[in-house]
């Protein structure tokens, strides 16, 4: 019971910090503070997502970055044809609405997921890791070579997607719409882990050969979960490209696995929340990091590798006790 | 015909590169179960520190010395201090862990050298070209480097396989228990393996040097591919690293070399340039998925 | 009487090693049919290719009048036929309940279900209770499985098994690692079983093939060398020679 209400307490503090984050900018007189906070839910979203694999399913993909820049290049590709009256592929024409586009980001990153996952889950171990490496790279190549959108430069678009009653250009109400996305994701995740699905899910995790033996078809559940954890990382992507106005092969590059990663763990893994912790200590050190010194990852390296060593449950863990 | 001998060489030339990291990088992972993503760190060190050198006393010889002896010694320092804490840990862990160093060991490059890239030269005894096959000139330096790492591949072979430590080796990547159960000193081993491995990854790195710019972040991109061979090869099996290499190596350099000249056939030429760019830059990975889509554990599991 | 799993010629190689040489078995409904031999007759690798682990390189596997040889480990679970394992196999973090209601849910057959909370479905919860209860174990329900004794490990695997409703059981060494005691429990309980469900019984405990088994067949580098009612196979001389001499000498 007292871990209940510490976890509560952990929740409630950081939400609460969450919610008021744009007054605080306003009275610090730190506007930046407003980018961060946004930043910090949107990676927060692709972090928890990327949490589902590894802290529940115990499935290690490097490639979750290949599923959040694809999101958000299907969010840039459509505002690029949507600006010139263009066509993709001849047939689809430019889209600049969120209620369209948003959907139609998470439906492509969960096709790719579909495909990529069908095929890398028929290995296992560390040949796992090496496939979703492999075809997040070979996106990541893909975009790079489209000269149309920018290759290597990245694809920048002057509006955000339309959203009903918002303005466009209004930085707080778009850092509330992620924090809203960020908590009605998080909610959904978490019915997920309690689920049937969810207790398979970690059930293979502990003992495939047990989960089998039951009578669990471990491919087509460890798909499932491949399949809706991208999808998350493509919504995740997809706001972040409307946060920047922009998109480059950078999102989708092996290092922002890792960093996505890093985040699970450093919040602490199998937990969801840690995600939010972890986004938000990870944006949180490189900016502050950053004002110390340009050199900032001399500290974050050695911070993760004790994390590892020794702070196994990572932030969330240190903070609320058992999950 | 010309182009494609000189390619082939070009090829030859990667592929023995890529061969001195993926020794090391496999010989680890199937002896001590570790991922080490630092693994490109250690090349990089190696070239930094042999440019470096190099620049100061104008000695190759010094140059090379220094870069084997920067990679070895970081090498060692790291696995004592860190990785020898992962090897019994999940890949997961080791991924993360070893990410951590590169991040560490890039900045360290960059407070140490700057960000400017910084030039080695080519050795005056090692510049030039001849002509190996009539009207190819071909560089000395690159073919120098594919003697070098043809030596080097023999002298793995032979001491993996005529020694008593090579024994051990082999036996410590096939049966890791029972090595421990011999009463072997592990510890000493596992620091041998690993040395050996750092050494050729920095002298990898310090061939690279004069070819490409030594710069921070080089270690990245290699790694990468450097993974992809061993994977290729069966992770663990040093001849599987040796042939994986070969593999990647032509792969690699013979779309780089042709494709976009074929795409050029039909489309614009700029867009073909650049999309062929793409392609064969994803080659290497397609090639991965097939061999694993056919062999999950590469084309020489080492691990029965 | 037709068999409820019939098993002909099956083979499988690992290499140069013959580790199922051409084998035939029946096993018929309600009986518990021991399966026994020395150190490397090939038990467990038969076990693991009827319950769909291992593929066979030939050979036929009618289970139920159906040729089960191509299917799925979770496809033969579902009509019917399902494992234990030699060593432990458990799902340690969950409890002794979750480990069970996991099973019932997978057999309901809803894996997909996406956003109702399975821990607190008191239908799971009620069928997870009746098949603890059924082992004695219902008052450890809530203890996380790797905390549990050995023993009732062991009982726990054999809940799972029982409740995925398998009309045969194949049991690897359900007594392996278990002291006296244990192993009389144990038997007891496989006692109590017979006639409700089918089992093929791989053994080393001499004692309990001998008090449980309606039938046995011996194996010998992967080759039945002997097959028939326990008294006969006692006294069946190739048996004596290649196994139980063996084996009591």
């Amino acid at each position: 019971m007292a871990d209940n209400r510490r976890h509560a307490a952990v929740l409630g503090l950081t939400f609460l910090l969450l919610l008021l984050l744009p007054q605080l900018a306003t009275a610090l007189s730190k506007p930046d503070l407003l980018t961060l906070g946004s930043q910090i839910a949107i990676y927060a979203i692709a972090a928890a997502s990327l949490d589902l694999l590894i802290g529940y399913a115990g499935m290690s993909s490097f490639g979750h970055a290949g599923f959040f820049g694809l999101g958000g290049y299907v969010v840039g590709i459509l505002a690029f044809h949507a600006a010139d009256n263009s066509l993709f592929l001849g047939i689809v024409p430019g889209l600049t609405d969120a209620w369209l586009v948003w959907p139609i980001a998470i439906a492509v990153t969960a096709l790719a997921a579909l495909a990529i996952g069908a095929l890398s889950l028929r290995t296992s171990g560390v040949s796992f890791i090496m496939m979703t490496l492999a075809f997040a790279e070979m996106l990541y190549f893909l975009f790079v070579s489209l000269k149309t959108y920018g290759g290597d430069d990245g694809l920048g678009f002057r509006r955000r997607n339309a959203l009903p009653w918002i303005a466009p250009r209004d930085d707080v109400a778009f850092y509330y719409v992620c924090l809203a996305v960020l908590a009605i994701f998080l909610i959904a995740m978490r019915h997920l882990v309690q689920s049937r699905f969810g207790m398979v899910l970690q059930g293979l995790r502990q003992n495939e050969r047990r989960m089998a033996a039951i009578g669990v078809a471990p491919y087509r559940v460890r798909l499932a979960a491949f399949t809706i954890a991208s999808a998350g990382a493509g919504l995740a992507g997809a706001l972040n490209a409307n946060l920047l106005r922009y998109v480059s092969p950078d999102s989708l590059h092996w290092t922002m696995s890792g960093d996505l990663m890093v985040m699970v763990v450093l919040g602490g893994a199998g937990s969801l929340y840690g995600a939010v912790l972890g986004a938000a200590a990870f944006v949180g050190l490189q900016s502050v990091l950053a004002q110390w010194t340009e050199h900032w990852m001399i500290a974050m390296g050695p911070i993760l590798v004790c994390t590892v060593l020794v702070a196994r449950r990572g932030i969330w863990g240190l903070l609320a006790g058992r999950r | 015909m010309t182009l494609l001998a000189e390619q082939l060489l070009n090829g030859l030339q990667l592929g023995v590169m890529l061969f001195l990291l993926a020794a090391g990088l496999t010989l680890v992972f199937g002896i001590m179960g570790l991922i080490n993503l630092a693994h490109g760190s250690l090349y990089m060190v190696g070239a930094f520190a042999s440019a470096w050198v190099q620049q100061r006393t104008g000695s190759f010889a010094l140059a090379v010395l220094a870069g084997l002896a920067a990679a070895g010694g970081t090498g060692i320092a790291v696995e004592a201090l860190v990785l020898r804490r992962l090897y019994a840990r999940e890949h997961m862990d080791q991924v993360l862990a070893t990410f951590g160093l590169i991040m560490f060991f890039n900045e360290l490059m960059a407070i140490l050298f700057g960000r400017q890239p910084l030039m080695a030269s080519i050795p005056g005894f090692l510049s030039g070209s001849v002509e190996l096959i009539p009207g190819v000139p071909y560089p000395v330096f690159r073919l120098a480097i594919i003697l070098v790492g043809v030596a080097v591949a023999i002298g793995l072979y032979y001491l993996i396989s005529h020694t008593r430590i090579g024994m051990l080796v082999r036996a410590g990547a096939t049966h890791r228990d029972m090595v421990r159960a011999l009463g072997v000193d592990i510890v000493l081993l596992y620091t041998f393996v690993f040395g050996l491995g750092a050494v050729l990854a920095g002298f990898a790195g310090l061939l690279t040097g004069p070819l490409l710019s030594v710069q921070v972040g080089m270690g990245d991109r290699i790694l990468i591919t450097t993974f992809v061979v061993i994977v290729i090869g069966g992770v663990g099996s040093v001849r599987g690293a040796l042939v994986g290499a070969m593999l990647v190596g032509m792969v690699d350099t013979l779309t780089r070399a042709f494709l976009p000249g074929m795409l050029r056939g039909v489309m614009p030429a700029s867009s073909a340039d650049a999309l062929g760019a793409g392609l064969s830059s994803m080659a290497i990975f397609i090639l991965m998925a097939i061999v694993l889509l056919v062999r999950p554990r590469g084309l020489f599991p080492a691990h029965g | 009487m037709t068999a409820l799993l019939q098993v002909r010629g099956l083979t499988k190689r690992f290499g140069g090693l013959l580790a199922s040489g051409g084998l035939d078995l029946d096993v018929h409904q309600g009986e518990i049919h021991a399966l026994i031999g020395p150190n490397g007759a090939g038990k467990t690798t038969a076990i693991g290719q009827l319950a769909g682990e291992i593929r066979p390189d030939a050979g036929t596997i009618r289970f139920d009048g159906q040729e089960i040889g191509h299917l799925p480990v979770h496809r033969r679970v579902a009509l019917g036929l399902t494992r234990s394992f030699q060593v432990t196999s458990i799902l340690p973090a969950f409890t002794a309940l979750e480990n069970l209601m996991l099973v019932h849910l997978v057999r309901e057959g809803h894996p997909f279900r996406f956003l109702r909370s399975a821990r607190q479905d008191l239908g799971l919860q009620r069928q997870a209770r009746d098949s603890l209860a059924g082992l004695g174990l219902l008052a450890r329900a809530d203890i996380p499985a790797e905390d549990l004794a050995h023993g009732e490990q062991r009982q726990l695997e054999l809940a799972m098994a029982l409740a995925t409703g398998a009309k045969l059981l194949l049991l690897d060494e359900p007594m392996a690692g278990l002291g006296p005691t244990e192993s009389l429990a144990m038997t007891e309980i496989l006692r109590r079983l017979k006639r409700q469900l089918t089992i093929l019984l791989v053994e080393h405990d001499m004692d309990a093939v001998f008090a449980l088994a309606d039938r046995v067949t011996v194996l010998v580098s992967g080759q039945v060398i002997a097959s028939g009612p326990p008294d006969a196979i006692r006294a069946d001389p190739a048996v004596r020679e290649a196994y139980l001499g063996a084996e009591a000498g």
